[in-house]
């Protein structure tokens, strides 16, 4: 139990379990119905996979504020290139794109020796530029052939009446925990976080450890927007807007520490949980639209202080 | 003077960080015009005792008195007020700073201009400028030179020069001769014999109990956040006192002197 | 030899930097759009931008030279604006702006409490608070615009509050005149500015001298409020209108100003001339891209590219500059 509450995901499993409770007392929108858990799991499943690479990129003591750019960035190349590349093939560039974004910001981080904030807020509008510039504020859609295609039914449709989105969080998040906790390159990045002057002392390359942090940050956000896609495909310029906050607090309510070195893959996926329920539950009550920026704000802000007090309580230095 | 009351008197004092007891029930006493050096070896407590001393941690128990007056409230500042100057290993000097700026920084003297405060850099300039001429600076450093260019002796003649600036009664040197090269040391061993001959009272931090043997008066030695010996120097040699820090402390009862 | 003779006079003024990009930036500009970019009325309208922007670069710099960043200014800008308004349609323009003032403040000293009472990365508290108040003035204005009736659009209050132009430029440069002229002598002349650089350089040295470092600050939290709320309330005064949208990406407008400015974003090293000439450079590019007919939203890709590039060439200039 001592193991369980010290570990970095306890403050998310906790938050889930009161939201949950919470949710079933005060019952506004018919929580647990068929509709509300396929439509919020749906969309936790594609939030996660956004914040499981912000995850990433934190616990090498990093941050990526450009996600959400590159999640609208991939997405809309994914349908734009489609004419002309076909599924697979504008599949494929679209997340070369994403992965050479992710690589670019990487390499300035590393090799500019530059605050990673400012890096990826350029990167974050510079992205959001060549979406605007690209498809000239314009709405691009599927065609009718390459929503039937198998590979977007792959990434977008359904199975056992489950979203194809939720199999394929899970599979990822498998794969990540399998790397982060069982892997070489799992423990260098874990090093990188926790002490980078000690990491290099041994020989880790924690330039490398990071820049590759980056890319598979950029590459899961580009996989999450095309996933999106899949499922609903029709872009506009405004796409991921804003995904960069939901993406960092759910990370942080997962318990990764800004400090670097600490993060759980079951913690985000959870936190990606509560954010994605509460926006539903607030859409729900009937708020304004504009009323969700402001909760993310203010789950954020909650989010990471409550998880330093956490930290600093279980005895971290943070 | 063993009439004569304490400067500063700790009694009972305890600490903790969260869990971590890092004081535990440490009572001692520091008389004007000694030369006391401060021994322990990393994270023997002797860093956060002078940490309490200067403000920058309040004690969790126990009384610490200055100038037999209990203190009440601690903050870096009011220490500063009351004359307890601290010169720490990498801690006092902003390098963005000038030196004249360094040096009065927290306290920077000022001239009213319609009830506005603004900086007397005049004053700033010519005060600090004669300090480290005094205290043996390189010719060519100048009051208005960022404290980035200095060397690491230059550093900490600096801040041994605040202290006698400030006209301070308590001066407590940390590991002042760390990263410091043979002369260097030297220069700073003597500046802090001449602080003790001023009459004010000197602790000395370091772990290198045979050069502070030589310096000082009295020697205090800390262990595990304890006090475990404390001993003039002349009657305890400088191996008397190192085989107390090798076998932690176990023979503090027989050994305690004064 | 000239270059490194150079040397000690650019590691004190790392602002020499950008001041040599504008110059060349005006010659390109004033030489490539066949004197529609050069001409009196497009110089006033890139001052009264650069006002505005200059106002909140000078805030962020003060923040980012206590060691902090406030990225939530772009929405502190859009609720001054909307402060403002509301008021200024109502009662005198200049209790309005008093209003739209104290708004500021009170957002800057909320960002500054959560930053020195949890001591929580400013970068966090601020992206949440720029969110925050952002769906506030989004939902304040519910999709309208707040604006003031012509007839209303008068008077010496209104026309001094960026609502008119004097010696052919908008009220609002001379306000930046002003604040820049108070700033510098605050950071130069007096024991405030001593410590407020003291504590970016290192703040466990200023903390050690017996600096209040949380009140310093604060303070610096709460001035960056209040320039980024007055600004908010020039721009409204001079258009006379405003949306929820207000003011959006000019935080990162304003971040780009500070480091094209020279200001070092670890703290302790800021140029409050720079930040003006850096918000000067990004208000020339804006308006030129605008004259020669170029796509308004290549701005935005542009000035993601130019806040890393500002970054990477301040950086490397001062290196250079260090090394003997």
């Amino acid at each position: 139990m001592n193991h369980f509450v010290r570990s970095q995901g306890f403050g998310a499993t906790v938050g889930v379990i009161a939201m949950l409770a919470v949710f079933t007392v005060i019952d506004f929108s018919g929580w647990w119905t068929a509709q509300t858990i396929s439509n919020v799991t749906q969309f936790t499943a594609i939030l996660a996979l956004v914040a499981l690479g912000q995850a990433l990129v934190i616990m090498t003591k990093e941050i990526d504020l450009s996600v959400g750019s590159i999640y609208g960035l991939t997405g809309v190349a994914f349908i734009t290139l489609e004419p002309t590349l076909g599924v697979s093939g504008s599949l494929i560039a679209a997340l070369l794109i994403a992965a050479t974004a992710g690589f670019v910001q990487g390499v300035a981080v590393v090799k500019g020796r530059l605050p990673s904030m400012i890096v990826t807020l350029g990167g974050l509008f510079a992205a959001r530029g060549i979406i605007y510039v690209w498809t000239g504020g314009s709405v691009h859609n599927f065609s009718a052939d390459a929503r039937s295609h198998a590979l977007t039914r792959m990434l977008g449709g359904e199975l056992f009446g489950i979203a194809a989105a939720i199999y394929w969080v899970t599979l990822i998040a498998v794969l990540l925990a399998i790397m982060l906790w069982g892997t070489r390159f799992g423990n260098r990045l874990l090093a990188t976080g926790g002490n980078r002057e000690s990491a290099v002392s041994r020989g880790v390359r924690t330039d490398s450890v990071k820049t590759a942090a980056f890319v598979l940050c950029s590459l899961l956000a580009g996989f999450a927007g095309i996933l999106t896609l899949c499922n609903r495909p029709q872009t506009h310029v405004t796409l991921g807007e804003n995904m960069e906050l939901e993406a960092i607090s759910a990370a942080v309510i997962g318990g990764c520490l800004l400090t670097g070195g600490r993060g759980s893959i079951l913690g985000v996926i959870l936190g990606a949980l509560i954010v994605v329920s509460f926006r539903y539950e607030l859409i729900a009550l009937g708020a304004p639209s504009s009323w969700y920026i402001t909760f993310v704000g203010a789950v954020l802000i909650v989010a990471v202080i409550f998880n330093q007090k956490l930290a600093r309580f279980i005895g971290h230095s943070v | 003077m063993t009439k004569q009351q304490p400067l500063i008197q700790v009694k009972n004092l305890h600490l903790y960080f969260g869990s971590f007891h890092a004081l535990k029930n440490v009572s001692v006493d520091f008389n004007a015009g000694e030369l006391i050096g401060l021994v322990g070896d990393n994270g023997a407590g002797k860093t956060t005792l002078i940490r309490v001393l200067c403000g920058i941690h309040a004690p969790t128990k126990g009384q610490v008195f200055f100038d037999g007056k209990k203190v009440e409230r601690f903050h870096p500042k009011l220490a500063i007020d009351q004359g307890i100057e601290t010169i720490q290993q990498s801690v006092g000097l902003c390098d963005n700073l000038s030196i004249a700026r360094n040096f009065y920084l927290g306290r920077e003297p000022v001239k009213r201009v319609f009830g506005i405060p603004f900086l007397d850099l005049g004053k700033m300039r010519a005060k600090s400028s004669r300090i480290i001429r005094q205290f043996g600076l390189r010719e060519n450093v100048s009051a208005d030179d960022e404290v980035e260019m200095l060397s690491g002796g230059e550093r900490q003649s600096i801040k041994i020069g605040r202290a006698v600036e400030f006209k301070n009664r308590v001066v407590i040197m940390d590991e002042p001769t760390n990263h410091l090269s043979v002369r260097e040391r030297e220069h700073v061993n003597e500046l802090a014999v001449q602080l003790k001959e001023q009459g004010l009272l000197v602790i000395y931090i370091t772990h290198d109990i045979f050069q502070v043997h030589k310096l000082a008066d009295r020697i205090v030695i800390m262990e595990n956040g304890e006090k475990v010996a404390d001993a003039n120097t002349d009657s305890m040699s400088a191996e008397a006192l190192e085989d107390v820090i090798r076998q932690g402390g176990r023979m503090v009862e027989k050994r305690e002197a004064v | 030899m000239a270059l490194s003779a150079a040397k000690p006079l650019i590691r004190r003024h790392t602002e020499i930097g950008i001041f040599l990009i504008g110059a060349i930036l005006i010659v390109i500009f004033a030489s490539t759009s066949d004197g529609r970019w050069a001409n009196l009325y497009n110089i006033g309208t890139i001052m009264q931008v650069t006002a505005t922007l200059g106002l909140m670069s000078l805030g962020v710099a003060i923040v980012i030279g206590t060691g902090e960043i406030d990225i939530s200014v772009g929405s502190t800008f859009g609720m001054g604006a909307l402060a403002y308004l509301w008021l200024a349609a109502r009662v005198d323009p200049a209790i309005a702006a008093i209003a739209a003032i104290a708004v500021g403040a009170a957002i800057g000293y909320l960002n500054g409490l959560l930053i020195t009472r949890t001591r929580t990365p400013s970068l966090i508290i601020t992206l949440g608070t720029l969110m925050i108040f952002r769906g506030i003035s989004i939902a304040l204005t519910d999709g309208f615009s707040f604006s003031i009736p012509y007839a209303a659009r008068k008077g010496w209050s209104y026309f001094l509050l960026g609502g008119g132009d004097l010696l052919g430029f908008n009220t609002a440069l001379f306000w930046l005149i002003g604040a820049f002229a108070v700033l510098i002598m605050v950071l130069k002349t007096m024991p405030f500015g001593n410590r407020l650089l003291a504590v970016g350089g290192s703040a466990e040295s200023a903390h050690s001298r017996g600096v209040r470092v949380d009140r310093i600050k604060l303070s610096a939290f709460v001035v960056c409020g209040i320039l980024a709320a007055f600004a908010g309330a020039l721009e409204a005064g001079k258009l006379g209108f405003a949306d929820g949208s207000m003011g959006r990406l000019m935080e990162l407008q304003s971040i780009a100003s500070c480091v094209l400015g020279g200001c070092l974003l670890a703290g302790g090293r800021i140029s409050l001339i720079g930040a003006l000439m850096g918000a000067f450079v990004l208000s020339s590019i804006q308006s030129y891209l605008v004259v020669t007919g170029v796509q308004p939203q290549w701005f935005i890709l542009i000035l993601g590219v130019i806040v890393v590039a500002a970054a990477y060439g301040d950086k490397s200039l001062r290196q250079w500059a260090i090394k003997r």
